[in-house]
C-alpha cells in the first residue's frame, strides 16, 4: 500500500516533467514561428508602402528636373523589380538596389533649390525615409525572430520535436552581398 | 539560534545567485526614464516651468485614453544614430498603451544637432511621417538653429498635444477608467501567498508525499485547463515548492528581488507601448 503510493508519486512527477518540457517546447516553437510570420508581414506591408510612394515622388522630381532621365528611370526599374520580387531574397535585393538608386536621385536634387524647398516634395521625402526607417526596423525584429527561432529548432530536446512535427530553420531577410553598394554618380 | 534561518545552505546561493542574473539592470548606453517619466531632460535645456507645463499636461492625456507623450533631451547619441537611438529609448520606456501603442516620442541630442520625433503604431495615422516632419520645420526647428531650446521643444509639445486631441476627437475633462493591465498585481500575491500557505501546512504534515504529488496532480490538471492563468499556477507551484523543500525565507528574498525589480513606485511608467521606427528626423 505505502510503497505502491510511493510508485505513484515518482511516475506522477516524471509525467508531470515530461509534460511540461514538451507542452512548453512544443508552444514556444509555434509561438516562435508564429513570431516570424508576424514579422515578416511587417516587412512585406512597409515594402509595399514604400512602393506606392515612389510614383509620386517621380512625377514631383520630374517637375523640376528635367535632364537626368537615366536617374530617374533607376529608381522606376528598381521599384518594378520590388513589386515583381517573390522570394525573400529578391525582396531584399530589390529593396537595396531601390535605395541606391533613391540616393542617387537624393544626390541630384541637391542642385535643385526650389524642388527641395517644395513642401509637397519635403512631405515626400520625410514618408519616404519614415518608411525605410520602419523597413530596417521590421528587418532587424524579423532577423532577431528568425535567429531566436533557429536557435530554438536547433537545440535539444526541442530539436526532436521540431524535426517530428516539420519545424524548419528559417530564412533571414538579407540582400545577397554587392547589392547595397551606392554606384557612383558623375557630375560632367 | 534564532537567526539560524538566515543562514543560507548552497542551493539557496545558487538560486539567489540565479535571480541576480536574471534581474540584473541592462546596462546600455540609452537613458533611463526618470520618476517624471513625461519629461527627461539629461541634456539640462529645459526650465523648470516648461517641465512642469509639460509633465502636466502628459499626465492629463494619459488619464484620457492612455496616450503618452514623452519628452527626452539627451546630451549625445552615445554613437547612435537618432534613428535606433529614439527606437530604443521609445521600446524601453514602453510609450504608449499596450493595445493602443498610442504613444509619442520628442527626442533632441545636443551635440549631434538633431530632433526625432517618433511616433508609436497605434497614433501613424494622423501623425504620419510628412506630418510631423512639417510640424518639426514650422513650430520647432527655427527656435532650436537659434539655440532657443526651451522655447522650441515647449512650442513643438504644444503643436503635437493640439493636433492628436482635435483629430482624436480627445475629450479633456474625461477620465478613461483605469483598465485591467494592472490587476494582476495582487493575484500575483494571493497565488504566492496560497503556495506559501500550502507549503507550510504540508511541511509541518506527516503526509509530506501524498500531500505534494495530490498538489501535482491538481497543477497539472489546471494548467491544462487555463492556460491563460498558467504563469500565476508556476509562480504558485515554484512557492508551494520552495516552502516545503527548501526554505520558507526564501520566499522573502525572492519577493525583495522581484519588488526591487519593478523599479520606481509613486513616480510615473509607460503603458508598455511600441513603435515601429515611424516619424522623421531634422538637423539642426
Amino acid at each position: 500500500m505505502k510503497s505502491g503510493l510511493k510508485v505513484g508519486i515518482v511516475i506522477g512527477v516524471v509525467v508531470l516533467v515530461i509534460a511540461l518540457l514538451l507542452g512548453g517546447s512544443y508552444n514556444s516553437l509555434v509561438v516562435k514561428s508564429e513570431e516570424v510570420d508576424n514579422k515578416f508581414s511587417d516587412i512585406k506591408v512597409q515594402l509595399e508602402r514604400r512602393k506606392d510612394l515612389i510614383p509620386n515622388l517621380v512625377n514631383t522630381v520630374k517637375g523640376y528636373v528635367t535632364h537626368e532621365n537615366e536617374v530617374i528611370d533607376k529608381v522606376t526599374s528598381a521599384r518594378e523589380k520590388l513589386a515583381s520580387a517573390n522570394s525573400l531574397e529578391d525582396m531584399a535585393n530589390a529593396n537595396n538596389e531601390l535605395t541606391s538608386a533613391l540616393n542617387n536621385l537624393f544626390v541630384i536634387v541637391e542642385n535643385y533649390p526650389d524642388l527641395k524647398a517644395n513642401t509637397n516634395f519635403i512631405q515626400l521625402q520625410d514618408e519616404l525615409a519614415g518608411t525605410e526607417n520602419r523597413i530596417a526596423v521590421s528587418r532587424k525584429d524579423y532577423n532577431d525572430a528568425v535567429s531566436s527561432y533557429n536557435k530554438t529548432v536547433k537545440s535539444f530536446p526541442k530539436n526532436i520535436l521540431a524535426s517530428m512535427f516539420g519545424f524548419e530553420k528559417k530564412e533571414y531577410f538579407e540582400a545577397s552581398e554587392g547589392t547595397d553598394e551606392v554606384p557612383n554618380v558623375s557630375f560632367e | 539560534m534564532k537567526y539560524q534561518t538566515f543562514h543560507l545552505n548552497r542551493i539557496n546561493y545558487l538560486i539567489l545567485i540565479f535571480l541576480s542574473i536574471v534581474f540584473i539592470p541592462n546596462v546600455k548606453a540609452i537613458v533611463n526614464p526618470t520618476s517624471n517619466f513625461y519629461v527627461n531632460d539629461y541634456a539640462n535645456i529645459l526650465s523648470n516651468e516648461t517641465e512642469e507645463y509639460i509633465l502636466n499636461k502628459s499626465v492629463l492625456l494619459n488619464n484620457v485614453d492612455g496616450t503618452q507623450i514623452v519628452v527626452v533631451t539627451v546630451k549625445n547619441l552615445d554613437g547612435l544614430s537618432i534613428e535606433d537611438y529614439a527606437l530604443e529609448l521609445f521600446r524601453n520606456f514602453k510609450i504608449g498603451d499596450k493595445e493602443k501603442n498610442n504613444g509619442l516620442l520628442l527626442l533632441l541630442a545636443l551635440e549631434e544637432r538633431e530632433f526625432r520625433v517618433e511616433v508609436g503604431y497605434g497614433l501613424e495615422g494622423i501623425l504620419p511621417d510628412g506630418k510631423t516632419g512639417r510640424f518639426q520645420d514650422e513650430y520647432i526647428i527655427p527656435y532650436l538653429t537659434n539655440d532657443n531650446f526651451d522655447e522650441g521643444i515647449k512650442n513643438g509639445y504644444d503643436a503635437f498635444y493640439s493636433e492628436i486631441v482635435k483629430l482624436n476627437n480627445l475629450d479633456l475633462e474625461y477620465t478613461e477608467p483605469k483598465g485591467n493591465s494592472s490587476n494582476d498585481g495582487p493575484l500575483i500575491l494571493i497565488s504566492i501567498t496560497v503556495g506559501i500557505i500550502l507549503g507550510a501546512l504540508t511541511r509541518v504534515s506527516n503526509k509530506k508525499g501524498e500531500i505534494t504529488s495530490i498538489y501535482f496532480i491538481i497543477f497539472l490538471v489546471l494548467f491544462f485547463i487555463i492556460p491563460l492563468y498558467a504563469h500565476l499556477l508556476i509562480i504558485n507551484i515554484l512557492a508551494f515548492i520552495i516552502t516545503v523543500f527548501i526554505d520558507p525565507s526564501l520566499i522573502f528574498y525572492t519577493s525583495f528581488y522581484g519588488g526591487s525589480s519593478g523599479g520606481s513606485f509613486g513616480g510615473f511608467t509607460g503603458g508598455g507601448g511600441s513603435s515601429g521606427g515611424g516619424g522623421s528626423s531634422r538637423h539642426f
